[in-house]
């Protein structure tokens, strides 16, 4: 973190990766849980190439698979796959998520862990329902240094969030990637093609939009509601902060005129006593959850905004055709 | 310890036996209540095994000398000090029973031996070296205690060592003596006609007059006064009992101690008895006579007697049955003496309250037979009264003044037969409830109820006749009791005949119609009752029956008018079960007559708790909010049980709940499915609904719920075909609406509900996908005739629950596509969540700044929040402007912006809002992204239009400039709100 600047400029992930992480969201996300593995590769330069990954077992609220077993498994994953001669070295990780609804505490949390340990980690957001629309959605992010340096101070309030100048936009950054195949494998690909053609279908003008813009309208609705939640909570916060200082300035009048009234009738002033004592100063609300709300709300913003331009596109090309016809 | 128990006389064991005989009698006498047919209830402790005051003290007495002789054997003088201070400290608290009965004589032969011991031991000079310090200290405090305290009784004493018992005589006796536990007393029973009847006249005689001073009521007095007939003196008694020579002494003797259980034999009656019978009769077995055979049988004579019978009723000794059977003896013999009616009526009077005391415990029910026998009794007095009605039965008539053998003076009884009937009903209501509703005795005892209803028949014959306003509404009102829950199938019948031609008329007349019947009884007791508990029943009854025969609007007029749906919460717990029953009916009714909502309002109450089945006492739930009730309470529950041939079947009952429900829901969701204000109708339809929904797998309906909830999903897609097979099919008929007498009915108005149900869920969900709709192909869908398709959607245009409109050449319904889709509603909500949202920060600035308005700030007032910059200007006075980022307030000069509240401009990013003039329009400039609002409304949401969006130009739609696109939506979007 001494570094102002990440090293990595880019990220280049190998094709096996990426049909590793889709298969293993299809194959094990039954429910609404999210899936998650580790991601393995080396940096060289400023690339972080991802050679690797595997994934986590799901853990369900009744297993008993603990934090022991955890790390536990996954040292002999590493081992066994340093065995057979892949890259071991951990470099960050990976979950799917719905509509990018990612932006929460427990991502924030795993992810400063694995940056404050290895500083290149990134971690991969896969979205499988956006995948299956047609478009391969992954995107690498990591958190910004400011992010990590006010993590690392464990205080979430206005002031340490005003030093570092944070704000929603840049808790995390997104980190440009870079999907490559060996050439063999390359080489594979279009023998197959040529074996065995794919008929070209593609759902271009797909026009169903709605469905899928409805969820994400509804995960954004509770993201706002979330984050009015928190500026309830701060006004709450500001108001009653505002009544302690009414108070404490009364207090401190009278207690001057009290002096000033002592010192005339030459008594030694009364002694100074801690003012926090007398009227416990009031907890700020963590803004941190205001600011990962306001992150995820923008978050959605982008998302529907990126759709809802491709759909209008799409729309419109669908008239233009209809017109021809 | 046999040791000291020798020295007891046989007069001693005697007293004791006697002794055994008082507890048992004379506990119950106080309790003899004069409410004669409430008795049992005092009668529920029969566990309680009561001592007389003499009994105990002399128990006390004994368990103190039984330790002593323990000590003295293990010659332990301080515990032996102890022990005999303990007992001379009792003799002193029971002074009282002990100055009534004579110092006992073991008590004395205690002290006397105690002494004598405590003397061998002082001459014993080695023992007392041998003896600890604390021991010999104690022996010689002990010595002169005793001696001391034995000068108190010196006479005794002395009388004592004269005369010591002996040892081995009285070994059985003691034995049996602490313990008045039932066997023992058997034993001594048996005991006792075997013993020597040396006993001294004298002495018994004093034993049993002290009996008397103590328990007045006892049972020798009872027999005193039956001595009246002319025969007196105690010392006579042998004499008494004229015929009885034939019998050894001890019998008598045993006979006159347990005379209370067993009057006089005479000879008459043992003669025709065989030998082996005597001694079993000897112990207390009935079949006795009353009078000995010369005695001239006067009104006054039967009087006593029944006097003397009755004063030992509710006693603990005296068997039931053989009052019932001296009461039945009595009552012949007043009638072969031809004593007058009157007398025969008092006496059955009394013989029925001897039956119903037979059950001492109140849960129990009476058994059949006496049940059968009171029932006879009770037809044949309600039968003589009605034929004599000169004679004056009331309750208010004093024992004293009553009159049974003055004709001329008239007769006078006290006594009141309708208590009698009431009594008669509640114990056949027991008997119901007691017997197992499954078995063919319960039919048998249901049979009984003709016999029961023709007794109350009569009976209100005879208060018709005579009672007063109250005795008959107390007889009418137990004779709707009977009648009110009975579906009347030959008044549907007659109903139905006299529709089509005039042929019922001779179909019995003579039996009364029920309705009218009810009417006729109601109608009187709401004129003339002065007790709130017998109207209101009588109005529940008439509901509840008016109900059962789908007069639904009488049954509900009369429910409010009474208003007694804001006074049931005061009633008794009884009258609120048959006001929850009389609600549930009413219900029921409701749905017969297809008005959902009535039938859900009706039941909602009973269904939502859960409880249906305790709140209409149909059966005891052991668990009550997960704790187990306690057994008192189950007591109470079981006997508000509502007998089994009158429940209401439950699962018709939640399944006619869950159907309205169903039919009242699902078009309400789906009309309002994005009202964020909507509620819900039936909370419990909506469990059902969830639970459902969280099965992973749905296999297909098994249960009366599961077919409620598939045809709920059904009826939720418009499915009119798949909604009707699973409400109306062949399991559903079984279960459920078999149970309805007009069953056919019924379900032709299900099908006609779901029908209609289904077309308006139809329209509600999918009107958006139509322009129009042809009515023919409507009342196809929906198997509906075009006459009542048309109606129920025009009555939907109507109440503006559709947007649409009628065009009649096509017969075509035209959707105006006001409603807003799906995604125009999420925006719209989003809109909404938003606009709070800025309101809070908002705030949020204002407390900032000093919430004092705006004129106060400087123009470097700079505040800085967590990711805003807000910059005032003092020009503007009332405004922010920001310079980066997407939330900045931008004020522009003209000072719009805040005055009017809310306009804000986003500026670079593209993703703010920009106020216009008036100051409320959201104004994306930039991504396309933004919404254009014109002068009016704020934001999407139009203030004037209430609700959608106004767009200033095209209607409204998206207008993004930058991305290129200009149309936005073209379709037309004029409607200003509903």
């Amino acid at each position: 973190m001494s570094s102002t600047e990440p090293v990595v400029k880019q990220v280049q992930i190998g094709g096996l990766v990426v049909l590793k992480l889709i298969k293993h969201c299809e194959e094990d996300s039954g429910g609404p849980e999210l899936v998650q593995g580790v991601l393995l590769g080396l940096v060289v330069g400023e690339t972080l190439e991802i050679t690797n990954c595997f994934p986590f077992p799901r853990t369900t609220e009744n297993s008993d698979f603990d934090e022991v077993q955890y790390n536990e498994y996954q040292m002999d994953m590493m081992r066994s796959l340093r065995h057979v001669n892949i890259d071991h070295l951990h470099v960050g990780w990976y979950q799917s998520s719905n509509h990018g609804n990612f932006v929460n505490r427990a991502f924030l949390d795993s992810q400063f862990l694995y940056q404050s340990s290895i500083e290149e980690s990134v971690v991969l957001i896969y979205d499988p329902l956006k995948t299956a629309q047609g478009c391969l959605s992954l995107k690498a992010y990591r958190l910004t240094p400011k992010m990590m340096s006010m993590y690392d101070s464990k205080h979430f309030t206005l002031e340490t969030i005003k030093a570092e100048g944070l704000s929603f936009n840049d808790m995390y950054e997104e980190v440009p990637i870079n999907i490559k195949n060996s050439p063999l494998s390359n080489m594979l690909l279009l023998k197959l093609k040529k074996e065995n053609p794919v008929p070209e279908k593609v759902e271009y003008l797909n026009l169903s939009h709605s469905s899928s813009l409805e969820r994400q309208l509804r995960l954004m609705m509770s993201s706002v509601d979330e984050l009015t939640q928190e500026s309830g909570k701060f006004v709450q916060y500001q108001r009653s902060a505002a009544k302690q200082h009414q108070s404490k300035l009364l207090y401190q009048q009278k207690r001057t005129v009290e002096n000033a009234a002592r010192a005339q009738r030459g008594e030694p002033p009364l002694p100074e006593e801690d003012f926090n004592k007398i009227l416990r100063p009031i907890q700020q609300p963590a803004r941190i959850d205001a600011l990962l709300a306001a992150g995820q709300v923008s978050a959605y913003c982008d998302k529907v905004s990126s759709f809802s331009t491709q759909s209008l596109g799409r729309i419109f090309m669908a008239q233009a055709m209809d017109n021809k016809d | 310890m046999s040791k000291f128990y020798a020295a007891e006389s046989s007069s001693d064991t005697d007293e004791t036996s006697s002794d055994d005989d008082v507890p048992v009698t004379s506990t119950r006498s106080k309790a003899i209540s004069q409410k004669r047919f409430l008795l049992s209830e005092d009668e529920e402790e029969t566990t309680h095994v009561v001592l007389s005051a003499k009994e105990k003290c002399w128990e006390g007495l004994k368990d103190i000398i039984k330790l002593m002789q323990n000590v003295k054997k293990i010659r332990d003088m301080s515990k032996l000090l102890d022990e005999f201070e303990n007992i001379t400290k009792f003799y002193n608290k029971s002074k009282a029973v002990i100055l009534k009965e004579g110092i006992p004589r073991f008590y004395i032969k205690i002290l006397v031996e105690t002494e004598d011991y405590v003397n061998e031991l002082w001459q014993d000079k080695e023992a007392r070296k041998k003896m600890s310090k604390p021991n010999s200290k104690a022996h010689g405090t002990l010595r002169q205690k005793i001696r001391k305290y034995l000068r108190d009784f010196e006479k005794e004493v002395t009388d004592y060592r004269e005369n010591p018992d002996v040892d081995e005589k009285e070994q059985a006796v003691p034995e049996s003596l602490p313990s008045p536990d039932k066997s023992d007393k058997a034993k001594m029973f048996l005991d006792k006609p075997l013993k020597p009847a040396n006993i001294p006249m004298a002495a018994n005689d004093d034993d049993d007059d002290d009996d008397d001073d103590d328990w007045p009521s006892d049972t020798s007095e009872s027999s005193d006064e039956s001595d009246e007939g002319g025969i007196g003196g105690r010392q006579l008694t042998a004499d008494y009992f004229l015929k009885k020579t034939v019998k050894d002494d001890a019998d008598e003797k045993s006979k006159r101690k347990d005379r209370g259980k067993e009057p006089r034999d005479t000879k008459k009656k043992k003669e025709e008895d065989n030998e082996e019978w005597e001694q079993v009769r000897g112990f207390g077995k009935a079949k006795v006579t009353l009078f000995e055979k010369d005695t001239e049988i006067t009104h006054e004579v039967v009087m006593n007697k029944l006097n003397e019978i009755t004063i030992n009723r509710g006693r603990r000794s005296t068997i039931r049955k053989d009052q019932v059977e001296l009461l039945k003896q009595l009552r012949q013999v007043a009638e072969d003496n031809k004593l007058g009616i009157a007398m025969t009526i008092r006496l059955t009077f009394d013989l029925i309250a001897g039956l119903f005391d037979y059950n001492s415990k109140i849960l129990d029910c009476m058994k059949p037979e006496p049940w059968n026998d009171v029932l006879g009794y009770v037809e044949e007095v309600i039968d003589l009264l009605l034929d004599n009605p000169d004679i004056v039965v009331a309750e208010h008539i004093a024992v004293e003044s009553e009159n049974v053998s003055d004709k001329e003076a008239g007769f006078r009884i006290s006594g009141s037969p309708v208590t009698l009937v009431e009594k008669l009903h509640s114990e056949y209501i027991k008997i119901l409830q007691h017997s197992d509703a499954h078995s063919t005795e319960y039919v048998k005892h249901l049979r009984e109820e003709v016999n029961v209803v023709n007794v109350i028949k009569k009976l209100k014959k005879y208060v018709e006749y005579i009672g007063s306003s109250q005795n008959i509404c107390n007889a009418y009102i137990l004779l709707i009791e009977y009648v009110y829950y009975k579906y009347d199938h030959k008044a549907i019948v007659k109903g139905k005949a006299a529709a089509s031609e005039d042929k019922g008329d001779e179909v019995d007349e003579e039996v009364e119609d029920p309705s009218t019947m009810m009417k006729q009884f109601c109608q009187y007791i709401y004129a003339k009752d002065s007790t709130d508990r017998i109207r209101t029943r009588a109005i529940l009854h008439h509901i509840y029956h008016h109900s059962l025969h789908d007069r639904w609007y009488e049954a509900r007029d009369l429910m409010l008018m009474s208003h007694l749906q804001e006074m049931i919460d005061l009633a008794d717990i009884p009258t609120r079960i048959i006001y929850n029953r009389t609600m549930v009916q009413l219900g029921l009714c409701a749905f017969r007559r297809g008005l959902m909502k009535e039938a859900h309002h009706a039941l909602v109450d009973i269904q939502s708790t859960g409880r249906a089945k305790e709140l209409l006492a149909q059966g005891l739930l052991l668990q009550r909010q997960g704790e187990r009730i306690t057994p008192e309470q189950e007591k109470v529950e079981k006997r508000r049980q509502i007998p089994f041939h009158m429940h209401i079947n439950l699962e018709l009952l939640e399944c006619v709940y869950l159907v309205s429900a169903m039919l009242l829901e699902i078009p309400y969701i789906a009309a309002h499915e994005f009202d964020a204000r909507r509620r819900m109708i039936s909370k419990q339809f909506h469990h059902q609904l969830r639970v459902s929904e969280r099965q992973s797998l749905l296999g297909p309906p098994e249960n009366m719920r599961e077919h409620v909830v598939a045809a709920a999903k059904a009826l939720k897609m418009g499915d009119c075909e798949t909604c009707l097979k699973f409400i109306i099919n062949d399991k559903m008929n079984n279960k459920v609406w078999n149970l309805f007498s007009n069953s056919n009915a019924v379900r032709s108005m299900l099908e006609m509900k779901i029908r209609e149900e289904s077309l308006c869920t139809y329209l509600f969900t999918y009107s958006q996908f139509y322009d129009n709709i042809s009515l023919n192909w409507l009342s196809s869908m929906f198997g509906l005739d075009r006459p009542a398709c048309h109606q129920i959607v025009s009555k939907l245009i109507i109440n503006e629950e559709l947007a649409a409109s009628w065009d009649e050449p096509s017969s075509s319904l035209v959707l105006h596509r006001t409603e807003p889709t799906r995604l125009q509603n999420m925006a719209m909500q989003l809109s909404e969540k938003v606009s709070t949202l800025v309101e809070i920060n908002e705030r949020i600035l204002e407390a900032k700044v000093g919430g004092g308005g705006f004129q106060s700030y400087r123009q470097d007032s700079n505040y800085q929040g967590n990711r805003t910059n807000f910059q005032s200007n003092r020009s503007g006075g009332q405004g922010y402007q920001g310079r980066s980022g997407n939330s900045n307030y931008q004020n522009n000069r003209s000072g719009a912006g805040y005055q009017s509240g809310r306009g804000y401009q986003g500026n670079q990013s593209g993703r703010g809002y920009q106020g216009n003039q008036s100051g409320r329009g959201y104004q994306g400039n930039q991504s396309g992204r933004g919404y254009q609002g014109n002068q009016s409304g704020r934001g999407f949401h139009g203030k004037q239009s209430g609700r959608g969006y106004q767009g200033n130009q095209s209607g409204r739609g998206f207008q993004g400039n930058r991305s290129g696109y200009h149309g936005g939506y073209l379709g037309g979007y004029h409607k200003q709100g509903r």
